[in-house]
């Protein structure tokens, strides 16, 4: 087994991690995409020219990290998506993703239904739908193409916890272009988890290491905190779980073009992992800080709020092991 | 053993239940059961309710305008106002300056102050923690320096919630720098319109900004305005903090959140069933509602022990330890209830998804309440209490 980074791939994280020091705000954008980071995100056959899960892992990890909110992970699943069924987005097109629905934890089909090839309903949280040039929507069991332009579609944009406008989209007997059965596409919705999975821990990492950072600068009684033995236990376990996260992605990442069975146990396992980690570093590390780790003006809370939002994104890990202990699909 | 309200306890019950239903705006009480920031105006209307019904402070002695409840009697009217969702007194003048006053305050501090406090003439917040005085707070520096009839406070002060409102702030400053740390700091009332306060707001994690950093540049303060005596002040702050710890579980907060999320639960669809039919989520929420039970009967056998006379020792601590997980807990369930829902805050922008406030709270109650286990002293600082007791035996 080898668990080193191929040469491409360093090559990429040294890139990477270079235009996320000096690009901020607007100009990011158009760095990563010189750089080749979307293509980086899809495979040939898909438009782009890497695509594995090592790629999205790495890109995603070094995205979280920097604390980036760019609606990339839906338009990675919706180009997958897309490619898969045979219609390709046009080239370097925004695409968004409607999955969660409200009155739902994460039950497809709840609050939209389908009537021929028309849709009705709500989805909720669309991360970049202003703007986007398609949208992929799921229903109880089958993924379809929107035009948000297309009659019936209202688009009601807010802001969303990890810095993105989102958007509950209403539709009202809007028409849409069926692309498959979702059991059919677990490939492109696994490396969505993927995705997200690798936001979380490049987040938790940022967050276990300020905390830490924190903790050996921070004095009180005479002390740093770090000296309390209480303290120091509380970071060793901290530091023993994401270890544990970071398996669970490196699992997935190797398992994405593994038989869908065998994939699906890998998906649900990496989020109910970093979901459990990631709902657990939140918590620790704005206790550790104290109260400074509750402002708005310090770079943690950037990071509980990513955090929270990548945990519920797809389905948290409540719905995750329910699924697993029950040797369900991941997508059906 | 009788494990049963008495027949007084239960008549005044309902008679907290009757003035709820009769005097809360159900407007009101939605703002609260969503967590949303009132306003002082509404704040201040409640109060005024309260003391109009000689309910205010129901802590205090009746010979200062209290109601002279006792303990289980305040443990009623606490957990009725949360279930009705009720606004929170604000604690820091009926809750924590007033008890210090009265023990310890002059005849005129006494006969000046505690008025004002009931009849809301007055709104105080409490001047503790600084910047590098958190945990360890008797390491604070902000200085008072005596020049006559006038102490001249210069220093920093930081996190005082609903500062923003008040016009008053107690506070507790270095008067000594000799000895030990604890001996060298005084109890100070402080006029906030006094020449060289400044107040600045800080925003939280949820987008609201309930807490506030205060500055005092040469402030002068009149010495009739010390508490006790000078360079006493940590004992009086340890006075304070016990009664800052009374209604610490927060039980009545738990119950309404646990009512909450069992509402929730029964709203949200899971496998075309309602959520609450869900095995596992039914028992995580079971687990809970268990724990809580338990704790619930912890905090009233403390408070029974209370009545006959004896001090709150480490049951406090033990109280905010479970109390706070509870609640932070019951606040993951909810969030949890709510999946892909919770993840928009409405506090950040002006609008959120249509009809949805209800699951935008869920993570914006989640953010605040990480305070529960930060402040009152933290719950390693409680741990450490316990532990500091149980190895003294
Ligand atoms: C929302 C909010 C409202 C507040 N309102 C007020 C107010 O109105 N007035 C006021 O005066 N103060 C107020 N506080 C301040 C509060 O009391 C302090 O935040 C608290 O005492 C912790 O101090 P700190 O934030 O400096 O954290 P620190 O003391 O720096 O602690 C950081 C972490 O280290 C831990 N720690 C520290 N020392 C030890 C040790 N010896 N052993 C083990 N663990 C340790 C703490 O538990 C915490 O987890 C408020 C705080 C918050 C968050």
């Amino acid at each position: 087994m080898d668990f080193q980074l191929s040469d491409d791939h360093r090559m990429l994280q040294d890139s990477l991690r270079g235009i996320l020091t000096r690009h901020t705000g607007e100009a990011l954008w158009p760095a990563l995409v010189e750089a080749g980071v979307p293509a980086a995100l899809l495979t040939e056959d898909e438009g782009g020219f890497d695509g594995s899960g090592a790629a999205i892992a790495l890109i995603f990890q070094e995205l979280g990290r920097a604390g980036v909110a760019l609606p990339l992970i839906p338009a990675m699943i919706a180009a997958a998506a897309f490619a898969q069924a045979g219609q390709p987005a046009e080239d370097g097109a925004a695409l968004a993703f409607a999955d969660a629905e409200p009155g739902t934890r994460h039950d497809r089909g709840v609050a939209i239904s389908v009537q021929g090839d028309r849709l009705t309903g709500r989805k909720t949280m669309v991360a970049g739908a202003e703007g986007a040039a398609a949208i992929l929507v799921t229903t109880a069991d089958a993924l379809w193409r929107l035009a948000p332009d297309a009659p019936g579609v209202t688009i009601r944009p807010y802001p969303m916890l990890d810095g993105q406008r989102g958007a509950d989209l209403i539709l009202e007997d809007a028409p849409a272009t069926r692309l498959g059965a979702i059991a059919d596409f677990g490939g492109p919705l696994a490396r969505g988890v993927l995705a997200h999975s690798a936001l979380a821990l490049g987040a938790i990492t940022a967050a276990v290491d300020l905390t830490l950072d924190y903790l050996k600068q921070r004095k009180q009684f005479g002390q740093p905190l770090i000296a309390f033995q209480a303290l120091a236990h509380r970071m060793a376990d901290l530091a023993v779980e994401v270890e544990q996260a970071r398996s669970a992605v490196t699992n997935l990442s190797g398992h994405l073009d593994a038989e869908p069975a065998l994939r699906d146990r890998h998906v649900q396992a990496c989020k109910v992992t970093v979901g459990r980690v990631a709902r657990l570093v939140a918590e620790d590390a704005v206790q550790l800080h104290g109260g400074i780790g509750m402002t708005e003006e310090y770079a943690l809370g950037g990071m509980i709020r990513r955090l929270l939002a990548a945990e519920t994104a797809m389905g948290d890990a409540d719905w995750h092991l329910e699924r697993f202990a029950r040797g369900e699909p991941a997508f059906a | 053993m009788d494990m049963r309200f008495t027949p007084d306890e239960l008549a005044f019950r309902d008679e907290v239940r009757a003035f709820l239903k009769a005097e809360l705006d159900p407007g009101l009480a939605r703002k609260v059961r969503l967590h949303d920031e009132l306003t002082k105006a509404e704040m201040e209307g409640w109060h005024a309710k309260l003391q109009a019904r000689g309910w205010l402070a129901g802590n205090w002695p009746t010979e200062f305008g209290g109601a002279g409840w006792t303990p289980i009697q305040r443990h009623i009217f606490e957990e009725e106002s949360a279930r009705a969702h009720a606004p929170r007194i604000v604690p820091f003048g009926i809750a924590m300056l007033g008890p210090v006053l009265q023990k310890f305050g002059s005849k005129e501090q006494q006969d000046h102050w505690l008025p004002r406090i009931l009849n809301g003439d007055d709104w105080w917040c409490q001047g503790y923690s600084e910047p590098g005085a958190g945990s360890d707070l008797a390491g604070l520096r902000c200085a008072a320096v005596r020049q006559g009839d006038h102490y001249v406070v210069t220093g920093q002060k930081t996190w005082t919630t609903l500062g923003q409102h008040a016009n008053m702030i107690f506070c507790l400053v270095r008067t000594s720098t000799e000895g030990k740390k604890q001996e060298g700091i005084s109890f100070l009332l402080i006029d906030m319109d006094s020449p060289g306060v400044t107040v600045r707001p800080i925003v939280l994690l949820d987008g609201t900004a309930e807490v506030n950093e205060v500055w005092f540049d040469e402030v002068r303060v009149p010495v009739a305005n010390l508490v006790g005596e000078e360079n006493q002040g940590w004992t009086y702050a340890k006075y304070l903090l016990t009664h800052e710890r009374t209604n610490i579980a927060g039980v009545g907060f738990a119950t309404a959140a646990l009512d909450n999320l069992q509402r929730v639960a029964r709203a949200q669809v899971h496998r075309g069933q309602p959520l609450s039919q869900d095995p596992l989520f039914a028992a995580q929420l079971a687990e809970v509602e268990i724990e809580l039970m338990a704790m619930s009967t912890t905090n009233l056998r403390m408070l029974s022990q209370a009545a006959q006379g004896q001090a709150p020792g480490i049951e406090s601590s033990m109280l905010k330890i479970k109390g706070t997980q509870i609640r932070q807990r019951l606040d993951a369930l909810t969030r949890r209830a709510y999946g892909g829902q919770a993840s928009a805050l409405p506090t950040l922008g002006n609008e959120g998804p249509d009809g949805a406030d209800e699951a935008l709270s869920a993570t914006a109650t989640w953010l605040n309440n990480r305070k529960l286990s930060i402040y009152g002293g933290s719950n390693e600082i409680q741990r450490s209490i316990i532990a500091g007791a149980l190895a003294k035996g």
